[in-house]
């Protein structure tokens, strides 16, 4: 390659990072600003926005909220994940293909949809009154397709001849899968369900309209964009980004080196 | 009997998920898009009002988010293909950095990146003020935030992972041995390049395209905060829910608003189909 191209494709690759980073970058800059305007200049670095944000009193109901909803969401679809991806492993594959497909078909919604048509089912099923545990099934219906794939593309992979010889030598299905399968497959599983607890963190769409009354981080900052315009909006969105990249970080850490 | 059963035992749960919080709310939310409102209440019924208002009151808007999602999409999936164009042939050794950003941008903060080019592009928004410091402007440009515009930079920014990865995936199937192989039968680099790369990544291209498209038609946040007047379907569909109340009209507006959005997928990948750059 001739030294100009070179240059010109290294210009294109800075103008894309700038373009993907700057926003989360100024999320987090103007959050240590002094000043009470999201803006430049930044006159001094202060941590005030994050003291009136603690001192607001819907954020530590918020927050917890978001743990326990993406808490929850990960747990329960690396579970119902992991059962699902050694089911579709032990299909056909075309049988497997077709119920791949059929549980990620929620994917294929735009979120607003799904959302509003959830939001129409929960009020009218009675059964179920809208708070956190209707966004804990939203998300599930949402992220789990993510956990299936990712655990089903491991086991893809996976040398079953293991498992046939702690069969052979007497194990149970059972504790075949908790002694041989689990621990090999297990960064995998973790990552998967970091990766849906990232989504569910984030989630703004589905959980604005299926929480009801309640609120989350997303939807805090939300309501506080729609009045004014403060670093506080700064601060919780450092604090999203913190938790939603973070939890990134760890799952992609587990599935590519480990899995 | 036990091994056969086994597979389908496993499925139940992830299954039940499916059945019940799936399809059965898309079914009823079907069921209501054709019953009407009577006094702030949903009347049971069959009527087509809904899909007949849908058209009245809200064609131009449907229009216009169809249009300006087509723009999106369009734009998002070829930055994405140079993006992972880059990646894969071009970075060498910065190729795996350039992969993670997109991967750290995919997952993180769809309401942030939303929220931030509020600040970036708003009068006194980060582009302003430096543009007023470099002295390229004299007074703040309004004409760069509440409009079209606006929205299609929002759109754009956050979709671009999501059409990075899918075409990246693809992209990665392509070996070194089979470009070597075109150059030595004579392929110059933008042959190989608009006969292998091109057709071997065309499963991702579409995928992100699609992904993108729909998203984007149906998106409900950046319209309202970074758009202005800009009037798009999802804001009308959530309003449906909020203070408008009518649940059926909503209903319909959202099938209506998939079923466009889908024909104009299938029209585009079957335009694209055969299309090489030449």
């Amino acid at each position: 390659m001739n030294r100009g191209a070179s240059i010109a494709w290294r210009a294109v690759g800075a103008v894309f990072v700038v373009f993907l980073l700057s926003p989360l970058a100024l999320v987090v800059l103007f959050s240590f600003t002094s000043r009470a305007q999201s803006a430049f200049p930044i006159e001094g670095l202060s941590l005030k926005w994050y003291g009136e944000m603690f001192a607001d009193a819907n954020f530590a109901p918020a927050f917890w909220n978001s743990v326990v909803i993406s808490g929850t969401v990960g747990l329960l679809s690396a579970i119902v994940g992991t059962m699902a991806a050694m089911g579709l492993a032990r299909l056909e594959p075309v049988r497997a293909y077709l119920v791949t497909v059929l549980i990620c078909l929620p994917l294929m919604l735009p979120p607003l949809v799904l959302a509003v048509a959830l939001l129409s089912f929960y009020s009218k099923a009675y059964v179920i009154p809208m708070g956190r545990q209707t966004v804990i099934l939203s998300h599930l219906l949402a992220f789990l397709p993510f956990v299936v794939l990712v655990v089903f593309a491991r086991l893809r992979n996976f040398d079953y001849r293991v498992v046939e010889s702690a069969r052979d030598l007497g194990a149970s299905p059972l504790r075949a899968f908790f002694t041989v399968t689990l621990p090999i497959i297990r960064p995998t599983v973790i990552g998967a369900a970091l990766i849906a607890m990232a989504f569910s963190l984030d989630d703004f769409i589905i959980t604005y309209f299926t929480i009801g009354k309640g609120m989350t981080l997303p939807t805090f900052v939300f309501n506080m964009i729609r009045s004014a315009l403060t670093p506080k909006a700064n601060a919780v969105g450092t604090l999203i980004l913190l938790m939603t990249v973070g939890t990134t970080q760890i799952a992609l850490w587990l599935t590519r080196y480990r899995g | 009997m036990r091994e056969r059963t086994a597979p389908y035992l496993l499925l139940v749960p992830a299954l039940a998920i499916f059945g019940i919080l799936f399809v059965v709310p898309l079914a009823y939310f079907f069921v209501i898009s054709f019953w009407r409102m009577l006094l702030f209440a949903m009347k049971p019924g069959f009527s087509l009002v809904n899909y007949e208002q849908t058209f009245a009151l809200h064609l131009p808007t449907f229009v216009f988010t169809l249009y300006l999602a087509l723009i999106v999409a369009l734009l998002t999936t070829a930055l994405a293909f140079v993006y992972a164009f880059l990646v894969r042939f071009k970075a060498g050794r910065w190729g795996p950095a350039l992969l993670f950003i997109a991967l750290i941008t995919l997952f993180g903060g769809y309401l942030m990146k939303i929220y931030s080019w509020m600040t970036i592009l708003g009068i006194k928004g980060v582009l302003n003020t430096a543009l007023l410091t470099l002295g390229i402007i004299d007074e703040p440009l309004p004409w760069l935030f509440y409009n079209a515009g606006a929205v299609v930079v929002t759109l754009v920014n956050f979709l671009l992972p999501v059409a990075v990865l899918p075409i990246y995936a693809s992209m990665r199937g392509i070996t070194d041995i089979e470009l070597e192989a075109a150059r030595d039968l004579g392929a110059g680099g933008w042959r190989s390049f608009s006969d292998i790369v091109v057709p071997r990544c065309h499963t991702g291209t579409m995928a992100g395209f699609a992904l993108c498209f729909l998203l984007a038609a149906g998106d409900y946040l950046t319209p309202q905060l970074v758009g202005g007047k800009v009037n798009m379907i999802g804001v009308q569909i959530g309003a449906q829910f909020g203070g408008i109340y009518n649940p059926p009209m909503g209903a319909a507006m959202s099938f209506v608003t998939v079923g466009l959005s889908l024909v104009v997928v299938v029209v585009v990948v079957s335009l694209l189909a055969q299309w090489r750059p030449r």
